[in-house]
């Protein structure tokens, strides 16, 4: 590969759906107080299942954001990609097509599914009346390809585009394959994951998942690192980024709020939490050499946190086996605990959660966990202040993905951040 | 002279690009513009081929496997209300 080290890849803009904000800004706000907004499950047809408590998008008006026209031949997780997608070029000043070229702007997304609940619709359809009632757009609205097509579509990019299907992890590799688009001279790249698990087709298929939890009550459903973790929740959304050559960046006054400085995945196999010890650590030590990061510049780590004992154990192990140290001293955070994981979406968040907290100098706290049960400093409770110039994500997937990521901080964030915390 | 039950109109049509591909058009727009293309009209040949298989459910028959391939709406209106007459 003959990519350019010179070229950096910066964040310029970032684009959020979720259920604790359907805009950027409501979001890290939520995130930064550590709302709990997991709670039952009201989408329709679901009720029955008894998986009851999830992350809900709730509020959210597709018709208001996106046209007619796209709106007939897409899925709610596609909806959600593409309103993340409008507010991260909006976000970076590219909503109007600033680009140069439409060769000069591609777009990358992460996806474990699909278009279930489309899917479901046109299914039932096929069974219930025959095959000549399933409409036509069905044959692209279920396909994790679809968020990435029409996002390309609906904006006229047509630089390099794909799909990353590499477990919840993927929604990592997807933001590396986009910096090492960026890197090897493609100016932008949107980049980022969607997902809406949360109909009765998508969530019967999650059923079977030993690590999900079926806890009722949404307080207590989700509590990664504790000794009453009892596995994970689902959830709805997930967000979009723009990254851009950094120099392009600046040369047009867009604001860098951050670069992505490394990246490693590894596979350790399904459900193989012990073993995703070594993986993860493996994706950490990875990360960190292509950032060129040393385990102690690590301001703060945005876990996994599968919630699972086993998992959680192997995680807080993992960062000791790969930071030395500093992986009992850095502090670790899982905003996610508040929101339930959206899959390829959930790193997704919590990237956009790191940047934010750079800029803010503020890391925020994981919601409902209190009583951890692992050598690591988990924030809790309330957001702590501190100086952050790099910031570690991880992320894993039940089916044996591992990911690591490292951030750092935009230039024009350096400022703000003392200004707040002076 | 063709009865009502066996021709689409260009009202009916312009319903069908409605429900079926959520473009919005209005019918004496789509009657004065009858031979602009359907990709002008922002209809894209999915969007289409669900207007055929609406028409043929409705009609409980096949429409020539040329409809899904017709540029325009006078193109596609003549086609699918010949294949109608004549049972095709």
């Amino acid at each position: 590969m003959s990519a350019d080290r010179t070229r950096r890849a910066a964040v310029t803009g970032i684009g959020v759906v979720a259920p604790n904000g359907l805009h950027t800004d409501t979001y890290w706000k939520s995130v930064k107080e550590g709302l709990n907004v997991l709670d039952r499950i009201t989408r329709e047809g679901c009720g029955h299942l008894p998986l009851q408590v999830a992350g809900e998008v709730r509020g959210f008006d597709p018709s208001a954001l996106i046209e007619e026209t796209f709106l007939v031949q897409t899925d709610r997780f596609t909806h959600f990609a593409m309103a993340a997608a409008a507010a991260a070029l909006d976000d970076a000043g590219l909503s109007t097509g600033a680009a140069d070229s439409p060769y000069s702007v591609g777009v990358v997304t992460a996806a474990g599914s699909g278009g279930g609940e489309f899917g479901q619709r046109e299914l039932q359809k096929l069974w219930g009346q025959g095959s000549r009632f399933v409409g036509p757009y069905q044959s692209i609205a279920w396909f994790y390809a679809a968020s990435t097509g029409q996002i390309s579509i609906h904006n006229g990019f047509k630089g390099p585009c794909s799909v990353v299907a590499s477990d919840e992890a993927g929604g990592l590799d997807a933001v590396a394959h986009a910096a090492r688009a960026v890197r090897r001279g493609t100016d932008v790249v949107v980049v980022g994951a969607a997902e809406a698990p949360l109909a009765p087709y998508s969530m019967v298929c999650q059923l079977g998942y030993a690590e999900l939890s079926t806890d009722e009550d949404p307080a207590r459903a989700y509590r990664p690192f504790t000794s009453a973790a009892c596995g994970f929740v689902p959830a709805e959304g997930g967000a979009v980024l723009v990254l851009e050559d950094a120099d392009r960046a600046q040369s047009r006054d867009a604001t860098v709020r951050a670069t992505v400085a490394g990246h490693a995945a590894t596979f350790t196999g399904a459900s193989r939490w012990d073993e995703s010890r070594a993986g993860l650590a493996h994706a950490i030590r990875g990360a960190l050499d292509e950032a060129g990061c040393a385990p102690e510049e690590i301001d703060v780590v945005f876990a996994d946190a599968m919630g699972i004992r086993e998992a959680d154990t192997a995680e807080a192990l993992a960062l000791t086996d790969a930071l030395g140290p500093h992986g009992t001293r850095v502090p670790v955070t899982a905003p996610k605990a508040g929101i339930g994981r959206s899959y390829c979406g959930a790193p997704l968040l919590d990237i956009a959660a790191a940047v934010m907290a750079m800029e803010h100098g503020q890391i925020p706290p994981t919601p409902g966990v209190f009583d951890v049960c692992h050598d690591i400093d988990l924030v809790a409770a309330t957001a702590r202040p501190a100086q952050l110039r790099t910031a570690l994500v991880l992320s894993r997937g039940l089916m044996g993905s591992n990911a690591a990521l490292v951030l750092r901080r935009g230039p024009g964030s350096l400022a703000q951040n003392d200004k707040e915390n002076s | 002279m063709t009865t009502e039950a066996t021709e689409v109109t260009v009202e009916e049509l312009a319903t069908l690009m409605k429900k079926g591909a959520g473009v919005t058009v209005d019918p004496h727009d789509l009657e004065a513009r009858v031979d602009t293309t359907f990709a002008e009209f922002g209809l894209d040949s999915l969007g289409l081929l669900g207007i055929v298989g609406e028409l043929e459910n409705r009609y409980g028959r096949s429409l020539p496997t040329d409809a899904e391939r017709c540029k325009s709406p006078r193109a596609f209106l003549d086609l699918v209300n010949g294949a109608l007459r004549t049972g095709a």
